[in-house]
């Protein structure tokens, strides 16, 4: 063999490693939201009701509708992300949103705390909830996937305690039992009334998550533990300490996107976030982030996020029924994970 | 003459563009035992898959008694008399030994209802055949290897073929395992049974096989008698004549690094007949080569393990020192930081992660050294992975590849290039040549004797013999956990197996 300069890829975004020969099939797979996500665009615009001969799809008001539709459940599946690449799962993030929601909503208005303060109190109370999820599922060798049922049904009854099964209505002015006006901007658009603030809490989240994910030490040792945890141990990795901190992180996105839906929504609810993890799980699925762990990519959730959102959107705008829309975002669950499979079997390598 | 039982005839297989057969000729004889030799990528693997089914040749044919036959699936190549054992043994480990051997073809009570007891007394039967007493009860779970190993050989056996295919049936069993095992094929060659034995170890060829075929590159490179010089036999597998394959071996040991004196420890997970050790001493100096023998279940690999801190119960007890001065191995972080690696014998479970690249796993032992400040620094990293690549003969010279889609000896290269990586003091190796070709078992004992000789102090537990006596300055024999003998390297192997089986010279 020839001489061969050696380097590593800049990114290990996608550490599953490009096989052999380019194989295109393997190209699809690994952006295959993004291609997704173009695809969706396009049948948006062929399918979208016109009005003026306007395209209501590509109108900024909609757009901007799709992307702060999905900011709630895209800042729960970049937490989701980290855990599922360790080969983890987390069922409880939509009950921990409505519990956030509640607590929020509860602390400005009954407790009487500021702004800051709660926000920091619901932000350390989600890292501390996935942390003992986190520490629970390692210390007892239980799965998470009972860890966090178990959690989920917790952050709910939790929930309905705090607010005895009541909307907390959020009032906004200054004095007691009033919230700072100023939470109400989750609500609302920046930049000459286009950008929601909900997005760009999820994108800025968003562009953190890919900087930790693929750039440092910790991310790292997330891949890895994912990879294979027997070998991440061996090597010297932290892996319960790697383990609890992406439930830590699951938590701590899933309060965010609470104190987000109590700001644009006004009312904190013990009941709301349901099904939001499965939600949450399909867009990390899709993707491209696998279920069997260590070998994922951030920019895929994004991708997959926003493309469900403009699929739901473009069947809406088409009045096509929710049953219908659920049924779409079935078949492209299942195109994604065959799509994976096919590549995992080109590459040898069993499921 | 009659014709062959089987032969096959300018099979030609290929993979996109790659050509794994290349027109392969082979044939095997009623009641003969041919080894199949090759490296890995030599095309045995492919030639055995079109054999049992799995794979359709693009050209050739396949004749079983002068008649051709096709196979679509395994299920028909079963139902022509060939029976595969393939070295990712099909068993179910949730289930008991009998389960196993009749799934698929469960021994029925009338009303639709298992027959539990005729089942397990029938495999009681099949296990006593070849004098083995595993209960059909037990799970195999709770097997080890090389009892599992076994398992799937009985399962493989009882289809009643007339054509067994054995990949590497040896590479995880000992000494008297194999014995036995090459008794049971001597007597069904004897019966008429055809069997196609592909093996790494040349030195078993001369005992069991009647005929070998040495495939290279897709083509048979040779056929030949079993008695061929050894010599002979490594230059048909490579194509070129090797240089001995074990290094020779350095005087010069150093400081003793490791000594431990009447050690001994507690498994966390202790199987059914494993005796704690009552008391372990042996040294390891900086620069020697230790091999560690016994027979299965004699302590090997759980000594490496708790040295390495892993699987114990509680503490090590009695004397355990690292430069002379005491030092608790309790823990994985206590060992590294102890500069002690471990390199385990499962490479594909808990060395490597297998769908990711060759560079990352490489340097997963050196992340803390390559993420000044949490952050990954992409030239330290890239360092290292040249560095590794300098040090083992990777092919392909490519860090970008996923591990899994490698060859087992270039998977092992970059288990053993990784701890090294680490730059530790004294590294455990597990069976550091297991499923491992043999040019690249060259290239491994190479460098480790480099790496001995650069101050590196080595213990290596290994079941395969010559392994150890080519390789080891000193051989330490374990038996129910305690060293009872030791010898230099060198040695003969008859010596150490008396030993190892408890036998006085």
């Amino acid at each position: 063999m020839s001489e061969q300069k050696i380097s590593v890829t800049a990114s290990p975004a996608v550490p599953a490693a490009a096989p052999r020969h380019r194989d295109p099939l393997a190209l699809v797979v690994r952006f295959q939201s993004l291609i997704g996500l173009v695809v969706v665009a396009i049948g948006g615009i062929i399918f979208s009701p016109r009005r003026h001969g306007q395209i209501l799809f590509l109108d900024p008001d909609n757009i901007a509708n799709i992307v702060r539709a999905v900011s709630e459940t895209g800042i729960i599946a970049i937490g989701m992300t980290f855990v599922i690449i360790t080969a983890g799962i987390d069922l409880s993030v939509g009950a921990v949103l409505g519990l956030s929601s509640v607590v929020t909503a509860s602390m400005m208005i009954s407790g009487g705390f500021g702004l800051i303060p709660t926000i920091l109190a619901v932000l350390i109370m989600g890292i501390v909830f996935g942390a003992i999820q986190g520490t629970i599922s390692t210390r007892f060798r239980l799965e998470p996937f009972i860890v966090t049922l178990a959690g989920l049904q917790a952050a709910r009854g939790l929930a309905l305690v705090v607010s005895g099964n009541q909307y907390i209505n959020i009032s906004y002015g200054d004095g007691p039992g009033l919230a700072p006006p100023v939470f109400a901007i989750l609500g609302e658009r920046l930049f000459n009334n286009t950008v929601p603030v909900a997005t760009i809490v999820f994108i800025v989240f968003a562009a953190i998550a890919t900087i930790v994910l693929n750039t440092t030490r910790f991310g790292r040792y997330v891949f890895a533990v994912g990879g294979n945890e027997r070998a991440a141990r061996i090597s010297g990795v932290p892996v319960s300490m790697v383990k609890i901190s992406v439930y830590a992180i699951t938590g701590f996105a899933s309060a965010m996107a609470g104190i987000v839906h109590a700001g644009q929504f006004n009312f904190g609810s013990a009941n709301d976030g349901m099904g939001y993890e499965l939600t949450a799980i399909a867009a990390v699925v899709i993707g491209g982030t696998s279920l069997f762990g260590g070998a994922g990519s951030m920019v895929g959730t994004v991708a997959g996020t926003i493309m469900l959102g403009a699929l739901a959107n473009i069947l809406q705008l088409n009045n096509i029924t929710p049953a219908m829309q659920l049924l779409a975002t079935a078949a492209i669950i299942v195109l994604a994970a065959v799509l994976q499979s096919l590549v995992r079997r080109r590459e040898g390598l069993g499921r | 003459m009659s014709a062959p039982l089987l032969s096959v005839t300018g099979a030609v297989k290929r993979f996109g563009g790659v050509q794994a057969l290349r027109g392969v000729d082979f044939d095997l004889k009623a009641g003969e035992i041919h080894a199949l030799l090759g490296e890995n990528g030599a095309g045995k693997s492919t030639l055995m898959n079109l054999l049992s089914g799995v794979y359709t040749p693009d050209e050739g044919t396949i004749h079983i008694d002068g008649q051709q036959v096709a196979f679509n699936n395994p299920r028909e190549a079963q139902a022509a008399g060939i029976a595969t054992i393939f070295q990712e043994l099909d068993l179910v480990p949730t289930l008991d030994v009998a389960a196993n051997l009749f799934l698929g073809r469960e021994l029925m009570r009338p009303g639709g209802f298992l027959d539990v007891p005729a089942m397990r007394s029938e495999a009681r039967r099949r296990l006593e055949a070849i004098e083995l007493a595993i209960d059909p009860a037990s799970m195999v779970a709770n097997l080890s290897i090389g009892q599992r190993q076994v398992v799937a050989i009985v399962k493989a056996l009882s289809y009643a073929s007339r054509v067994l295919i054995m990949d590497e049936p040896t590479a995880a069993l000992t000494v008297g395992e194999v014995d036995r095992l090459f008794d049971i094929m001597r007597k069904l060659a004897a019966s008429g049974v055809g069997i196609v034995y592909i093996s790494h170890r040349l030195e078993e060829v001369p005992q069991i096989a009647d005929r070998v075929t040495v495939m290279r590159d897709g083509r048979v490179a040779g056929v030949t008698e079993p008695h061929a010089p050894q010599a002979e036999l490594v230059r048909l597998l490579v194509g070129r004549p090797l240089d001995e394959l074990y290094p020779e071996r350095s005087t010069k040991a150093g400081k003793t690094l490791l000594s431990l004196r009447d050690a001994s420890f507690r498994l966390a997970h202790e199987s059914a007949g494993w005796q704690p050790p009552s008391g372990v001493s042996l040294d390891v100096k900086a620069g020697e080569i230790v091999g560690l023998a016994g027979i299965m279940g004699a302590g090997r690999t759980e000594l490496l393990s708790a040295l390495y801190g892993t699987g114990l119960s509680g503490r090590w007890e009695g004397e355990v020192a690292m430069d002379g001065r005491p030092v608790r191995l309790d823990s994985i972080r206590a060992a590294r930081a102890a500069g002690i690696a471990f390199v385990t014998d499962d490479r594909r479970g808990s060395g490597l992660m297998l769908r990711m690249a060759v560079g990352l796993n490489l340097v997963m032992s050196v992340i803390r050294r390559i993420s000044p400040f949490g952050l990954i620094s992409q030239r330290r990293q890239a360092d290292a992975v040249k560095q590794s690549f300098g040090q083992f003969d990777i092919r392909p010279k490519n860090p970008d590849i996923a591990v899994g889609a490698l060859s087992g000896g270039n998977q092992q290269k970059v288990v053993l290039a990784k701890e090294i990586l680490g730059n530790p003091r004294l590294l455990l190796l597990d069976e550091p040549t297991r499923g491992v070709d043999v040019g690249a078992k060259g290239e491994i004992y190479a460098r480790l004797r480099q790496l001995a000789a650069q101050g590196l102090g080595i213990l290596v537990a290994s079941s395969e013999m010559p392994e150890l006596i080519g390789l080891c300055d000193r051989i330490v024999v374990l038996r129910e956990g305690r060293n009872v003998a030791e010898f230099i390297g060198g040695v003969d192997e008859h010596t150490v197996l008396d030993a190892a089986n408890g036998r006085e010279a």
